[in-house]
């Protein structure tokens, strides 16, 4: 049967590799690392400031990456054009991850979907309760209101051509309290394509959540410390022993 | 040992490529059909829709001299993913349309049902049906990576190597004499993947 998935995130900023909330750059690891057995999927975001930095290393980053990883790899950040996608792709990237651009001209899923395939295209969502408490989607770090609600904007995508969704908790990024499960059950009822989980995640309970309260198909980290290979292997027996079909 | 991964404008080819390379050859990517001359294995890769598949492959100026080597000198070839559904006799997706005919199979969907979420995307474990030398060493149920929603369905279920379970079995890998295909990604399945690609150049 098809397992659940633990796919680690990684933010590069100008190349180097980062810890998002701190912003601190993270010189411990590099790509060798990467040759990690248990994790089953990587995603690799750009997440370089606007007007900073030069795109090239991010190139490079990723060329290193993708060449001693033998699971599937996501790639994102600052994706807006057709040619972007090629770009990534020839550099390494299974999957492109697309974000704003998909707000800003929705038809850009479906021209991507068209040309690469919906399996290739992952719409990533950031989402938060507005000051009346509703779910919305933001933009520019949590900073923009779309007023678009993400059930909405998650089942249109997916109508556009979209094949996975990744739908980030602004509140809980970072803080390690474990992901908003609320809003991931709500994207995960209400689309027919795998929900990835982001934003929150500490320990291995909050995987196990995300899964099981959140209907999640996979469940995302960017908690660097996560990253060791016994820390990974521990996270599946942890899931195994709960009773959750992951891959061993 | 030389090696072509062919190379008609589609496909992650790179990842192909690292892989082989892991495993310990150089490999070739050509569109060039002199490049093709005395190959020993072919490999055929593809991602996305079966029409720009065909499409491409048809443009390409290959396909004469790839039926020359698979059909008459019987050159192994390897189909990855779309590439894997490329050698079949049709595809239903999208409309009718043809492919190379190599193979008996006929391209369709994954049947959908309720909470059965699409693209199949993931990990799956492999039941062995009747398999071929691709799966050497590796245990049977170990899990591969897929990411489609359509799949060959053959008639003959002799040539069927492998299944997976999604909903309900679907074709996981089949062999029919020196053409071998395989649904899931072996260059991004890890040590069972490398061992898949391993047996193609070593063991078939």
């Amino acid at each position: 049967m098809l397992k659940k998935r633990v796919i680690a995130v990684l933010t590069i900023n100008d190349g180097i590799l980062f810890r998002t909330r701190n912003f601190i750059p993270d010189y411990r690891y590099t790509s060798n690392f990467i040759d990690m057995w248990s994790i089953d999927e990587l995603i690799i975001l750009d997440v370089t400031r606007p007007d900073c930095g030069n795109r090239e290393n991010f190139y490079t980053a990723l060329e290193n990456f993708a060449k001693n990883c033998y699971v599937p790899l996501s790639v994102g950040g600052k994706v807006t054009h057709i040619g972007d996608i090629s770009t990534l792709l020839h550099y390494g990237a299974d999957k492109v991850v697309i974000n704003s651009e998909a707000l800003k001209n929705p038809d850009f899923i479906s021209q991507s979907s068209k040309k690469f395939g919906s399996q290739c295209i992952v719409l990533s969502i950031d989402a938060k309760r507005n000051n009346n408490g509703i779910y919305e989607v933001y933009i520019s770090q949590g900073r923009i209101r779309t007023e678009l609600e993400p059930t909405q904007w998650a089942r249109l995508a997916t109508e556009l051509g979209a094949g996975e969704i990744m739908i980030t908790s602004i509140d809980r990024d970072g803080t390690l309290e474990g992901y908003d499960l609320d809003l991931v059950r709500m994207v995960s009822e209400n689309v027919s394509v795998p929900v990835l989980a982001c934003g929150g995640a500490g320990n291995w309970e909050h995987f196990y959540q995300g899964f099981v309260t959140g209907k999640a198909s996979g469940v995302c980290t960017t908690n660097i410390y996560h990253f060791s290979e016994n820390s990974i292997s521990s996270a599946k027996n942890y899931l195994l022993n709960k009773g959750i079909c992951v891959r061993k | 040992m030389k090696i072509v991964i062919i190379d008609y404008g589609i496909g992650n080819i790179r990842s192909i490529c690292s892989a082989i390379e892991k495993v310990g050859e150089d490999p070739i990517v050509s569109n060039d059909p002199a490049d093709y001359k005395d190959v020993d294995r072919l490999i055929l890769p593809g991602v996305g829709a079966f029409q720009e598949g065909m499409k491409n492959l048809l443009q390409s100026n290959l396909l004469k001299i790839l039926s020359v080597l698979v059909l008459k000198r019987k050159v192994p070839i390897l189909g990855i993913c779309l590439g894997c559904q490329l050698m079949a006799r049709e595809s239903y997706e999208f409309g009718h349309c043809d492919g190379l005919g190599w193979v008996d199979g006929s391209v369709i969907p994954i049947t959908a049902k309720r909470n059965l979420h699409l693209p199949h995307i993931g990990w799956n474990d492999v039941e062995y049906h009747n398999p071929s030398p691709l799966f050497l060493n590796i245990p049977n149920h170990s899990d591969f990576y897929f990411v489609h929603s359509y799949y060959v369905h053959m008639p003959n279920y002799q040539y069927v190597s492998a299944k997976t379970s999604y909903g309900n079995p679907i074709t996981a890998a089949y062999r029919y004499e020196n053409i071998y295909g395989v649904q899931f990604h072996p260059e991004k399945s890890q040590k069972y993947g490398l061992i898949v690609l391993s047996n193609f150049l070593y063991s078939v």
